[in-house]
């Protein structure tokens, strides 16, 4: 057999692996060491395997990924999710949909210290979810709301998955963080005008709340400092290239850390559940990424990836129609995993197509850069589309009086927001990219 | 992603699965304790190097190290309380003994798979001291990193092959 078959018949027992349940980082283990062995034999396997778990997890730019999901759960812990909700509550809370709004405003403005967008979505929740149906908001409204505004945590740095994508395509995160804030700001102004619409459609699920005066405006302002500053160190921090993205990441810990502290939140059991937190998900996601190591090591070893792409490119079809397929795929893809494991499954294969294709005329980097935040906005998706939209299951755990299917329909306008904004984003990659002129 | 789903568990444990309770949690604590630690070294080798011109020798060797413990520190107690991510898509309307067959052989396959990495990280062990592998700068030996790798792998094999149990016994109810 080639490497080429091999490659294909190993995809679909990885395929087969998923669907009867196995972990994800397993069945990719699983499928690239069967792989290995059969290419390269028995012995190479288990030499590999002497330093493959400690090479993995000892990557300096990977060591980001827990740093920040610490970062999180010490913001979570702080109370500033409801320094945000009130600041945005106090601006434009008495429009029609306005708490909701607020509500949006908020996720954007916790996106910008946390990344992730289950956190994001959960914290947001917790906060918002009792005051807006205090206002006489509906549940399947407010529910998809939250929802939808928790997908905001990773599209506005930082962002784990991003950390991601640059690290398996190479790319600059500092850059790729810059890129994804014009769209990570369209998103939130697209989910604020579909709330405007519900709202005027449907005043029963979004009625307007009260008005404050501009001292309570810009007192509620104020108490959102914290987030302010430590967006403006971390993120600023990276791009201006003063530190790398781990020591950003490391001021940031510290420093929600002392805010969380501060605010009591560390207390009784508050410390240990934020080590509890982090460390759930670091167990994950690496698990996955040593699976997804050695199944590219496999990858590498038959050029199946490099293969598929000179098809595709030699096929000699619209550039602008296989970037449909990819993102159709990844929408499919969406409503059945997560969007990590998507990421690293994808990438290696989809990265080499895209960057094989003319889109544009763009140079590569922007290319690269630019494919990055439509993957992030097109594995966002999958975390509120049916069955599986992981962002709806958390809010609706907390509101437990709404059923799911409501909230589900409640998030198809949200849905459609962000469907446009791909297409447009497609279209114009300068959107993305003008930032990095500058 | 598990981050906030997690949950303390009322459950009473007994015994093995009080044991790896009480272990995973531990670990899961020294984890984010390394991270902690971690952060608070990158911040002062920062405020050295900007405020006093005098840089920390050695941070990025330290962070690398600092982070491929706590990293593996994490797993066992992802895999314990569940959050190791599945696609259930396929199977979430299967009978329940169905489910419960296939998961346990998946822990079997996890428990195997985790063996497999512990004993090659013990072999790389010996190999790095045998050979006085070092860091760069600060002549760390390489191996340390390799002791609480290998009693993460460890127990991760444990914890799967406890979740191997439970899913067998759902089995034969």
């Amino acid at each position: 057999m080639t490497p080429i078959q091999w490659g294909t018949l190993m995809f679909g027992v990885l395929l087969l692996l998923l669907a009867v349940r196995v972990h994800i980082g397993i069945a990719m283990l699983m499928t690239g060491s069967i792989g290995y062995v059969f290419v390269a034999g028995f012995d190479p396997l288990m030499s590999y395997f002497k330093s493959a778990a400690y090479a993995r997890f000892s990557v300096y730019d990977l060591s980001v990924v827990p740093l920040f999901l610490l970062m999180g759960q010490f913001a979570t812990h702080g109370g500033l999710s409801k320094a945000l909700f009130q600041a945005g509550n106090a601006f434009i809370g008495h429009w029609r949909g306005g708490m909701a709004m607020a509500g949006v405003t908020a996720c954007a403005g916790f996106g910008a210290i946390c990344g992730s967008s289950l956190a994001t979505a959960a914290t947001m929740g917790q906060v918002a979810l009792p005051e807006l149906k205090a206002h006489g908001y509906s549940g399947r409204f407010s529910t998809a709301v939250l929802a939808a505004g928790g997908t905001l945590g990773i599209l506005i740095p930082p962002s784990v998955p991003l950390v991601i994508y640059a690290i398996l395509t190479e790319q600059n995160i500092a850059k790729l963080f810059l890129a994804a804030f014009i769209p990570g700001i369209l998103a939130a102004i697209g989910y604020m005008i579909v709330i405007a619409i519900v709202a005027r459609v449907s005043p029963a699920d979004a009625p307007a709340g009260d008005r404050y005066s501009w001292a309570q405006r810009l007192q509620a302002l104020v108490e959102t400092w914290p987030v302010m500053l430590i967006f403006a160190v971390v993120i600023g921090g990276i791009y201006g290239g003063f530190f790398t993205p781990t020591e950003a990441a490391s001021i940031g810990t510290v420093a929600t850390a002392t805010v969380a502290w501060r605010s009591g939140g560390l207390r009784g059991k508050g410390f240990l559940q934020c080590m509890y937190g982090t460390a759930a998900a670091t167990g994950m996601i690496f698990l996955i990424l040593l699976g997804a190591d050695v199944l590219n090591v496999f990858l590498v070893l038959t050029q199946v990836n490099v293969a598929l792409a000179n098809w595709v490119i030699g096929l000699n079809v619209s550039p602008i129609l296989v970037m449909f397929v990819i993102i159709f795929i990844y929408l499919v893809l969406g409503c059945i995993m997560d969007s990590l494991s998507m990421i690293l499954l994808t990438i290696p294969i989809f990265f080499p197509i895209v960057m094989g294709l003319d889109i544009w005329g763009l140079d590569p980097e922007s290319k690269a850069i630019w494919f990055g935040i439509i993957v992030l906005m097109v594995v966002e998706i999958g975390l509120i589309t049916p069955p599986v939209g992981m962002n709806v299951f958390i809010i609706n755990s907390l509101a437990k009086d709404v059923p799911m299917k409501e909230t589900f329909k409640y998030v198809m306008p949200f849905l459609a927001s962000d469907l446009l904004r791909i297409v447009v984003i497609v279209f114009v990659p300068s959107i993305v990219l003008f930032v990095l002129k500058i | 992603m598990a981050d906030i789903l997690v949950t303390e568990d009322t459950t009473k444990y007994q015994g093995i699965a009080l044991a790896l309770d009480k272990s995973c949690k531990l670990l899961a604590i020294l984890g984010g304790l390394t991270l902690v630690c971690m952060a608070i070294m990158s911040l002062w080798s920062i405020v050295g190097r900007s405020f006093f011109s005098s840089p920390l020798l050695g941070d990025y060797e330290l962070v690398q190290m600092l982070s491929g413990m706590a990293v593996a520190m994490t797993l066992p107690y992802a895999q314990w309380i569940g959050g190791h991510v599945i696609v259930d898509f396929f199977t979430a309307k299967a009978p329940i003994k169905a489910n419960a067959l296939m998961d346990m052989i998946a822990a079997v396959l996890m428990a195997l798979f985790s063996a497999v990495i512990a004993w090659r990280l013990v072999v790389g062990l010996i190999d790095l001291k045998s050979t006085m592998d070092a860091s760069m700068m600060l002549n760390l030996p390489t191996w340390w990193s390799y002791v609480p790798m290998t009693a993460s792998f460890v127990l991760l094999t444990a914890t799967a092959l406890f979740t191997a149990n439970t899913n067998l016994r759902k089995l034969l109810k």
